[in-house]
């Protein structure tokens, strides 16, 4: 059934010269690969991460130095966002360059830069759960620059309350990193498979 | 040659009246099954060898200086740091990036790498993505205590 699904989300038949690795480098595909990568060690993490300024920590410590594998599936969950940004960043460069945004694929474009947006804010709120120096710091600096930007100071309000690594504004980073920007994701990314498709594909365009 | 398709029908030739057409199931699967297995290994084996970094706890009263935000931020950073106004900049280019399909009257018959009529749009933002990484790199190693300009040899 998985398999028949996701013929749909292709074309029937492609243009043999467009099958050369080169053709789009598979950027997209390998930052939704990354994606997966990072759902799949993410609900791993969820099984020891506590989401309060006491536990939070320690509840890493306990995952690295007990659990076998956890420090690795932590370092795979940190380099598959990293990989993923670095990927999609590549992937709106490539489309640029070659001119694929272009009508009829307006839609396209506005959902992939949105998805863009929205895995920038995954990543940062992500940057926060460890709570060690390097978290906190950055994090609390990523507000202090979001307060710059119009409307800044409203958003900043609203994710952080109680101010940086308080019960509050960890909770908040938490639930929208491992639920509601997430889905969000998920959905942005399947509108853009259904575009990518409804547009012919990666045919006539790259 | 199952995999193959002979194109007798004009209206299923490329664009530019060329090339062959193939099925996907097996030939282009084929290659996403690569990059996806490929990309699996590449994140499993680097992960190896690239540890996630763990610092101690985290200590409101004793910050950092410089404080830097993520990497994926640090130009950000670079830019406000030479006054708040420059967000605006960063605003600006969002705004022209997202409204870059009904910019120009450019309608091309299929993608091309820096095509006629795109490489206006190509440059400037080959000149963005530029700007970005190196003020990433600017900011991750060439600046010290209060964001002063330093050497990181």
């Amino acid at each position: 059934m998985i398999k028949e699904f996701a013929k749909h989300l292709f074309p029937r038949v492609v243009l043999r010269e467009n099958l050369r690795f080169t053709y789009t480098f598979c950027l997209g595909g390998l930052a939704f690969t990354a994606l997966m990568v990072l759902a799949v060690s993410g609900v791993l993490l969820l099984f020891y991460y506590q989401p309060t300024p006491a536990g939070a920590f320690d509840s890493i410590l306990f995952l690295e130095s007990t659990v076998i594998g956890g420090k690795y599936l932590r370092g795979l969950h940190r380099l598959a966002s990293h990989g993923l940004l670095v990927l999609l960043f590549l992937h709106i460069l490539r489309v640029v360059l070659s001119g694929a945004f272009r009508p009829p694929r307006e839609l396209t474009w506005v959902v992939g830069v949105g998805l863009l947006g929205l895995t920038v804010f995954e990543a940062y709120t992500g940057y926060l759960l460890p709570m060690d120096q390097l978290a906190f710091w950055a994090t609390r600096t990523g507000m202090e620059l979001l307060a710059t930007l119009p409307g800044g100071p409203w958003l900043k309000a609203v994710l952080v309350p109680d101010g940086v690594g308080e019960p509050l504004s960890l909770l908040r980073f938490y639930a929208l990193h491992v639920v509601v920007v997430p889905v969000a994701v998920l959905a942005l990314s399947f509108l853009h498979f259904y575009r990518v498709r409804k547009t012919k594909g990666i045919l006539p365009y790259l | 040659m199952a995999e193959r398709i002979e194109v007798k029908n004009d209206m299923r030739r490329g664009p530019r009246g060329s090339g062959e057409y193939v099925r996907s199931s097996p030939c282009f699967f084929r290659l996403v099954k690569r990059a996806f297995w490929g990309g699996m290994v590449a994140l499993a084996l680097l992960a190896v060898v690239i540890p996630a970094p763990l610092l101690d706890p985290a200590n409101p009263g004793a910050p950092p200086n410089p404080a830097k935000s993520a990497w994926f931020l640090l130009w950000t950073q670079e830019v406000v740091s030479h006054g708040n106004g420059f967000a605006w900049i960063i605003v600006g280019l969002s705004l022209w990036f997202m409204a870059l399909p009904w910019l120009g009257k450019h309608r091309p018959e299929r993608a091309v790498w820096f095509g006629e009529g795109n490489r206006a749009v190509a440059w400037t933002t080959i000149a963005v993505f530029a700007a970005i990484v190196s003020m990433t790199v600017l900011a991750m190693f060439f600046r010290g205590e209060n964001w002063s300009l330093v050497s990181p040899f």
